[in-house]
């Protein structure tokens, strides 16, 4: 069965001085079925333009130099500025953003936005796209549904306003949603609240997502599978719990060591050396070595893909090998 | 347990909304910071963690209470001497950078207004400041604008501790940070705190963070603090149940199943305070008296230095869940 989602060698210019640059730089993966992927890295590392991109919804500036997105085995016209929305293939997938308040249209009450699909594009009367509004509203767990429909973005708390913006993705039908770091602006108990919403909406409607954050805590608890991305490509995927436990590129048991730990307050958090590269002037070779304790002679030259490392997963690291036997020696930490 | 630095005595703030309803954001909280301890405080937004502190620093008088510093109540209008004691890290150094002025302007300027250290010996100060937050050199010529974010909290720190403070009360000071750069500044503060002796205030709304970094922590809940004590005690043992949910609710890198959601809801308005316990429409372990009485904050537990304000403090976390 083909996967319902599949992004092929994804290639973003954006530009800076007027120099391009590979902000996203040959990604591709596919999305199972009800399945749900996390890509997870740093502030820069082309996550959000990734997601945007495959959207079709690129920021002015950012231009789709080439890559496939293919839905359900319909291919979907790539258009340079990656700015197409009018295939109907797009229509099966809805976006999700991390600032509700600047997505959501502050003169519009979020009734009218949500029942917006449903009466324009799956062409359902005025009253039933307004039965539908609240169906929706009453699925994301707002109470008091019919009250709710008729309030403004600026009355709803920052949660709320999450769950409108869920409404409304959900209100086109998609079959794949694409969530931007939606609860990091989020009270923790808040996005515990969310969390559980999107996992409900996965279960029960066999939902699809794609779920990009900078929280590797985060990971675990949305999706099976993790990408960890960094300087625009995939340095790592496979599956999420494996990946935590044992990773097989220096770049994610560089994120893992520099978090704080909650249970273990003996735990202390190490830095990744150095910092970010400029995506002007990449390193040469593999692009994590000038931080990489494992680097050789072979990584300043080497331009390292990613390389199947065991079952389900892939790693653009020479030595992954080295990294998964220091892990063996010294314990998982 | 050692004299305390800053007493903090019955301080309630009440800010007045548009349309003239009291909103208390800092609601009779007493907290005492003894010297070269760091004080986490953690809570969600709107809690009331920001204006405690403001308080705390001088920039915001309180509605009541007082504010103590080594024993003495500080006035409302206070003197350069207990400002410069008292300074603030905020969470986003660039805003609270002058774009225009270089680090090097930034700190001398400082330092010859407060008189500090003679002017030839301010480039000296300067390049000492400098190594103190880990930047080189050269970083005293640069521009706020051409520094990363985390390079932006060391300049911040740079200058907060150019005044030669005792007390740094710091706001959320990494929470706009990426992973691996939190890492350094939490290192800088340890290290501050063992070479300087701060006393450190540190607001954050990630546990991890603060339980990784404080002595002592307090939590806070429509503006009252709900649990105090010990670092371990608090986390080890948390006796109220918004620790708990916020305990459970922590992100956690090696998490076997999705957490169910412990709190219903979200927090009232503050306009709008819930009779008895704030948190009874949002509890899993309310009960009637709940709803009618506004339990203390009291011991709980073995160490009396450790308080909760829940009726049902005396249960252990295993009892408590439902």
């Amino acid at each position: 069965m083909t996967p319902l989602l599949e992004v092929e060698d994804l290639v973003v210019e954006m530009r800076r001085h007027r120099v391009a640059f590979r902000a996203v730089d040959g990604v591709s993966f596919a999305l199972e079925r009800g399945g749900a992927l996390a890509i997870v890295g740093e502030s820069g590392c082309g996550k959000s333009l990734t997601l945007r991109a495959v959207m079709g919804l690129l920021p002015s500036g950012g231009r789709l130099s080439s890559g496939r997105v293919v839905v359900d085995g319909v291919a979907l016209p790539v258009e340079a500025r990656g700015r197409g929305r009018g295939h109907r293939q797009h229509r099966r997938m809805s976006i999700v953003f991390q600032d509700a308040l600047s997505a959501l249209s502050p003169v519009a009450t979020v009734g009218n936005q949500i029942a917006e699909a449903p009466r324009h594009v799956l062409g359902l009367g005025r009253a039933e796209s307004r039965e539908r509004a609240i169906e929706l509203l009453r699925l994301v767990g707002i109470p008091d549904p019919e009250r709710r429909y008729h309030a403004y973005p600026h009355e709803l708390s920052g949660g709320t306003r999450q769950r409108v913006m869920i409404a409304i993705a959900l209100s086109s039908e998609p079959a794949i949603l694409l969530c931007d770091e939606p609860t990091t602006a989020l009270d923790v108990t808040i996005q515990t609240q969310i969390l559980a919403l999107l996992a409900e909406l996965r279960r029960e409607r066999g939902l699809s997502l794609v779920f990009v954050t900078h929280d590797l805590g985060v990971v675990s608890q949305v999706a099976e599978n993790v990408a960890v991305m960094y300087t625009g490509r995939f340095v790592e995927t496979g599956p999420t719990a494996e990946v935590l436990a044992a990773p097989r590129h220096p770049y994610t048991s560089g994120l893992l060591a520099a978090a704080p730990d909650v249970d273990r307050p003996e735990h202390e958090p190490v830095a990744i050396p150095g910092s970010l590269p400029d995506p002007l002037a990449l390193p040469a070779g593999c692009r994590f070595h000038p931080r990489c304790r494992f680097a050789t002679a072979e990584c300043l030259t080497t331009d390292v893909r990613l390389q199947p490392v065991g079952p389900g997963r892939q790693s653009a690291c020479l030595h992954s090998d080295v990294l998964a036997a220091a892990q063996a020696a010294v314990g998982h930490d | 347990m050692t004299e305390a630095l800053i007493e903090v005595e019955g301080l309630s703030v009440t800010f007045r909304s548009e349309h003239g309803h009291a909103l208390r954001a800092v609601d009779d909280v007493s907290l005492e910071i003894a010297e070269g301890e760091v004080v986490g405080l953690v809570g969600e937004s709107g809690c009331g963690k920001t204006t405690l502190a403001s308080c705390i620093a001088g920039r915001l008088a309180p509605s009541t209470g007082v504010v103590r510093f080594d024993g003495r109540e500080l006035e409302v209008s206070r003197t350069v001497e207990d400002r410069r004691a008292i300074q603030m890290v905020f969470q986003d150094p660039y805003s609270s950078l002058n774009p225009r002025m270089t680090v090097r302007h930034v700190l001398s300027e400082l330092l010859k207004v407060h008189r500090l250290v003679p002017r030839s010996g301010i480039e000296a100060r300067c390049r000492e400041l400098m190594a103190l937050v880990g930047l080189p050199t050269r970083a005293l010529d640069g521009l706020p604008s051409q520094f990363s974010g985390g390079q932006r909290q060391r300049i911040a720190i740079a200058r907060a501790l150019t005044v030669e403070p005792r007390v740094i009360i710091a706001d959320e000071p990494v929470s706009a940070l990426d992973v691996s750069v939190q890492a350094t500044i939490l290192k800088l503060f340890e290290d501050l705190r063992s070479r300087l002796g701060l006393t450190v205030v540190f607001i954050s709304h990630n546990l991890a963070v603060v339980r990784h970094l404080s002595d002592r922590v307090a939590v806070m809940y429509l503006g009252r603090i709900v649990e105090q004590g010990d670092r371990e005690a608090v986390f080890g043992d948390p006796r109220h149940p918004y620790t708990r949910a916020l305990l459970a609710a922590a992100p956690r890198l090696h998490q076997v199943e999705l957490v169910r959601a412990v709190v219903k809801g979200e927090p009232p308005s503050p306009i709008d305070i819930p009779t008895g316990c704030p948190f009874h429409p949002r509890c899993p372990r309310s009960e009637e008296i709940c709803t009618r009485q506004r339990p203390v904050l009291d011991q709980a537990g073995a160490c009396p230095r450790h308080l909760a304000a829940c009726h049902f403090r005396d249960e252990t976390a295993s009892r408590a869940e439902p």
